[in-house]
């Protein structure tokens, strides 16, 4: 019978001064970016971000279906579907992400709604 | 363990997707992301780095924006600001409306920041970054599982960041071309000891590979447009251009042989036209004389608008490599005893049986002196020596000597060889004064240069030679001189009797001379030498030693001075890993001791004073007095009067020549003008003058300097030998001027920090010297400050006019570091 050795999960082993390299690069290209664009961006830009409310109309039931059939694991209790708006050219579209109930993202959703119903 | 490695590797052979990570190979679409700028993809783990590929990729490459895969979650889309449009990844964050399930990226510079946002529906206090931890945010790019990782090639954030820089240049770069050698490791550096020969072939055959592409590609770069050609016949009716071919400190000089391609691009009443020719002299006034192999056809009613292109050979580096195969292959290429001391292998010392000469002199050759006969002694003894010739020591006597010896034990042949084709021409000549019978092979390509032993040359032989049997192969040349071809069956019969002939009378001959490359010309095929001698034998890479050595040497001799300037490696990779050292310095680190020639007949006993005690741990004698070098009759400022040198203090600064790539000094040209005018005025030829500078930039201004403000006859500045210290190792100049040109605060000192080539600039005076420099900035250097230092202390460190020198008291800066002797 064939033996399969499993390696061990590697300790992973990061030169810190590497990591630090890395880091400084990293906030490198950070502040450049926000500085470019300070530079670039004379005018502000108009906002156009009101919600695609009749984007979302009857997905519900739709969502449900969808994910029964694609299997997809992970709409598990720990995690919360969201809906993503995003632009193909001049189209909107929404796409449903599944994100960790516990990302602040989620979090400050749930709680401004309790706060409302509080209200 | 092992198993996974297997898998890894099998992994990489496989042909992955072209989605796969570039990195690590990964290629679940749901982990991976495309940089828009180069069309890579990438995956979301951080396998043994700090950040995930993707991250690090953005980073390293300073790309910005990305594309999630089609069958992600999120489908094909690029990821941007919904409100502006904001395609920059490190600027990109989420939010969330405050009621709804939904989210939208929003970029954190405008949009995020507009004030108005405030009054809508959006939570903008929890903005969250795409890139957060140094990773994509993992429910958007998922991260590989960890079976996904371990399966995956596990690459090091080191060889992440060498394959960034790789595709700098290269974009279609694969990881596996990082091991490849030449592309981005070091190649595998020299040894002192090797196994065997396919070790030792394994180890040179890179570095010989490095230099060559490295050489191919400087040729091939230097091409040059815009050449004025002027025409001219040569005596064997060839056509021939001359014209100035531009060159740069850093570029390859030309020298006689080489191969050019020259062009006319065409005009009106001229088709395009090109033929290769080859270099047959290099004149005073610095033009190039090409002589073209077809006469057919060149426009030579037109001089403007030529272009010249060099023709890149392998041929030399062909022969090396073969001649390290020969060695790894072939039991006879050396004796047993003379591959194992190459290799560095312990072996009992061998003497050679000989019967020794009453007197070790030879005809035709000045009397030897003691270290000279204790040289030719002892190499006639052994059968591995080295001799380490100083300046002026009588090097090639020594040699001219030891093989009138050798030929004289009746072994067969003796090959003797030198690195350089002047050098195996004074050598030549003197063996051949010696009354042997010597054949001086040229390379084809040199046959219509000119050179001070054309008689002795093979080609030259066989035109020559006169019997009457020989008379239809003259005949033959006749016609082909006359016509520029023969019918095919003549030309072969031509062919087949100028071989013949060749090899009869290379194999009448006691002694073949010819370059290290050389010894590998077919002409030699089948020739076999037991004793070979090596000159300059320290300006050649082990590689190019080789060659002459695997035609079956028994007792070899290398000459040669590793205190003097090494072979010259284009390709600072394969110096670096050592192809720079010569099979001399291996061999006396080692501990083969080489036997030291001790008088010196060329310098004034206060010029070799310095070199002595610092490059020949002052073991130099002067087998010259004062009294034959004092300067009768020139009247020169020496500030010592029977110390004919100086320091002249330069405070000049240096500039970057016009090229761009060098530097000049135009105070030091100035000086150097004035310096020798005083030595024309005084009676000195412009013959006796040497000027060394280290720059092309300087060497440039210096030659026109000189004819624009020389007050004398420009054709004698002309005349006067202005140049590099690397083309005046091996010769010598009555008086030598030396500029240094370099003056300034925080860099270098360039090509003068190395002190083989301090020790060459000073050994080629006979009668004087003067040096020109700021010793402010090469005090800095240990070597260079011990100098000034001896200068100083003899009160030749001077300043002011030239006809009113003073003592400067300029002072020195403390060293850097230890001068670390080699
Ligand atoms: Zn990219
Ligand atoms: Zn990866
Ligand atoms: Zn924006």
């Amino acid at each position: 019978e064939l033996q399969v050795k499993v390696r061990q999960k590697k300790v992973m082993e990061i030169d810190p001064e590497e990591e630090a390299e890395f880091e400084r690069e990293l906030r490198a290209v950070m502040q450049e970016s926000i500085d470019s664009r300070k530079l670039e961006v004379r005018a502000r830009p108009s906002l156009n971000m009101v919600i695609p409310m009749n984007l979302f109309e009857g997905s519900k039931e739709h969502n449900r279906s969808i994910e029964g059939e694609s299997g997809d694991e992970q709409a598990d209790g720990s995690d919360v579907t969201v809906h993503v708006i995003i632009k193909k050219g001049n189209r909107q579209q929404t796409k449903q992400l599944h994100i960790p109930r516990d990302s602040s993202l989620v979090q400050s959703t749930k709680q401004k709604e309790a706060a409302e119903l509080e209200e | 363990e092992e198993a996974a490695d297997e898998d890894s590797h099998e992994y990489s052979k496989r042909d992955l997707p072209e989605h796969s990570c570039k990195y690590c190979g990964i290629h679940n679409p749901a982990c991976i992301v495309r940089c828009n700028v180069c069309r890579k993809w990438f995956c979301n783990s951080r396998g043994n780095t700090s950040g995930s590929h993707i991250v690090n990729h953005l980073v390293r490459a300073k790309h910005k924006e990305v594309c999630l895969h089609k069958d992600s979650t999120l489908g094909e889309t690029t990821l941007e600001c919904y409100n502006c449009g904001c395609r920059n990844v490190f600027l990109l964050g989420f939010i969330s409306a405050k009621t709804e399930s939904v989210v939208v990226l929003l970029c954190r510079e405008p949009c995020l920041n507009v004030g108005a946002l405030k009054d809508m529906n959006w939570d903008l206090s929890q903005w969250q970054p795409l890139i957060d931890d140094r990773c994509f945010l993992p429910w958007l790019v998922k991260v590989p599982t960890e079976q996904e990782q371990l399966r995956a090639r596990q690459i090091s954030a080191q060889q992440i960041n060498k394959v960034e820089e790789l595709w700098k240049s290269s974009p279609d770069a694969t990881l596996e071309d990082l091991e490849k050698p030449g592309v981005d490791d070091e190649p595998q550096p020299v040894a002192l000891k090797y196994e065997e020969a396919y070790q030792y072939q394994n180890v040179f055959g890179p570095l010989v590979k490095l230099e060559a592409d490295y050489d191919k590609m400087m040729k091939e770069s230097q091409s040059k447009d815009n050449i004025i050609v002027r025409w001219d016949v040569g005596l064997n009716k060839k056509r021939v251009a001359y014209f100035v071919f531009p060159k740069e400190d850093n570029e390859l000089r030309l020298v006689p042989g080489d191969e050019l391609r020259l062009r006319y691009p065409g005009d009106s009443t001229h088709s395009a036209w090109q033929s290769v020719g080859h270099v047959i002299k290099l004149t005073a006034q610095e033009e190039v004389a090409l002589e073209l192999r077809a006469s057919q056809g060149v426009p030579i009613d037109v001089n403007h608008n030529f272009s010249v292109d060099f023709v890149w050979k392998s041929t030399s580096f062909d022969r090396m490599q073969a001649a390290m195969k020969t060695l790894a292959v072939d039991d006879t290429s050396v004796s047993g005893y003379i591959y194992h001391r190459l290799l560095g292998h312990e072996v009992e010392a061998q003497l050679v049986r000989t019967t020794l000469p009453r007197r070790f002199g030879a005809p035709g050759l000045p009397d030897l002196n003691a270290s000279q006969v204790h040289a030719v002694k002892s190499v006639l003894q052994k059968p591995v020596s080295l001799i380490q010739g100083p300046p002026g020591t009588g090097k090639t006597v020594t040699s001219a000597a030891i093989v009138y010896h050798l030929a004289r034990q009746s072994q067969g042949q003796v090959l003797v060889c030198a690195p350089s084709n002047v050098a195996v021409d004074q050598l030549a000549e003197k063996i051949s004064a010696t009354g042997l019978k010597v054949v001086r092979l040229c390379a084809k390509s040199r046959e219509a240069v000119s050179s001070p032993v054309e008689h002795l040359t093979l080609h030259y032989q066989v035109k020559h030679l006169d019997t009457s049997d020989k008379s239809e192969l003259h005949k033959l040349q006749l016609l082909k001189d006359e016509q520029g071809e023969l019918s095919s069956a003549d030309e072969k019969k031509y062919k087949a009797l100028k071989r013949a002939t060749e090899r009869e009378i290379a194999q009448s001959a006691d002694v073949i001379c010819c370059t290290c490359v050389g010894a590998g010309d077919p002409r030699l095929l089948n020739f076999r030498f037991r004793q070979v001698l090596i000159d300059e034998s320290t300006q050649a890479t082990e590689p190019e030693c080789l060659i002459p050595l695997v035609l079956g040497a028994k007792q070899v001799v290398l000459v040669g001075d590793h205190c003097q300037l090494g072979p010259v490696i284009m390709c600072k990779k394969a110096a670096r890993a050592g192809l720079a050292q010569s099979l001399f310095e291996r061999l006396v680190l080692l501990g083969v001791k080489p036997i030291r020639l001790v008088v010196q007949y060329r310098m004034h006993p206060s010029l070799s004073e310095f070199p002595s005690n610092n490059f020949y741990e002052g073991t130099l004698q002067n087998g010259i007095t004062m009294n034959e070098r004092l300067t009768v009759g020139i009247d020169f400022p020496w500030p010592v009067p029977n110390r004919p040198m100086f320091f002249y203090v330069q405070m000049g600064q240096e500039e970057i020549s016009a090229s761009g790539t060098s530097y000049l000094n135009r105070t030091e040209a100035a000086n150097v003008e004035k310096i020798v005018t005083t030595f024309l005025k005084t009676g000195v030829l412009p013959s006796q003058i040497g000027v060394i500078t280290p720059y092309e930039g300087q060497r440039a201004y210096i030659v026109n300097h000189m004819s624009r403000i020389g007050s004398l006859r420009q054709t004698l500045y002309k005349e006067i030998e202005v140049a590099s210290v690397d083309s005046f190792q091996g010769r010598e100049k009555d008086f030598i001027i030396l500029s240094c040109v370099r003056s300034n605060e925080h860099q270098g000192i360039g090509f003068l920090n190395d002190p083989r080539r301090l020790n060459v600039a000073l050994t080629r005076a006979r009668y004087g010297i003067v040096i020109l420099g700021n010793p402010k900035v090469l005090s800095k250097q240990p070597l260079w400050n011990s100098l000034l230092t001896h200068y100083k202390e003899h009160e030749c460190l001077v300043e002011g006019p030239l006809n009113n020198l003073k003592q400067s008291m300029v002072q020195f800066q403390k060293p850097k570091k230890v001068y670390m002797d080699r």
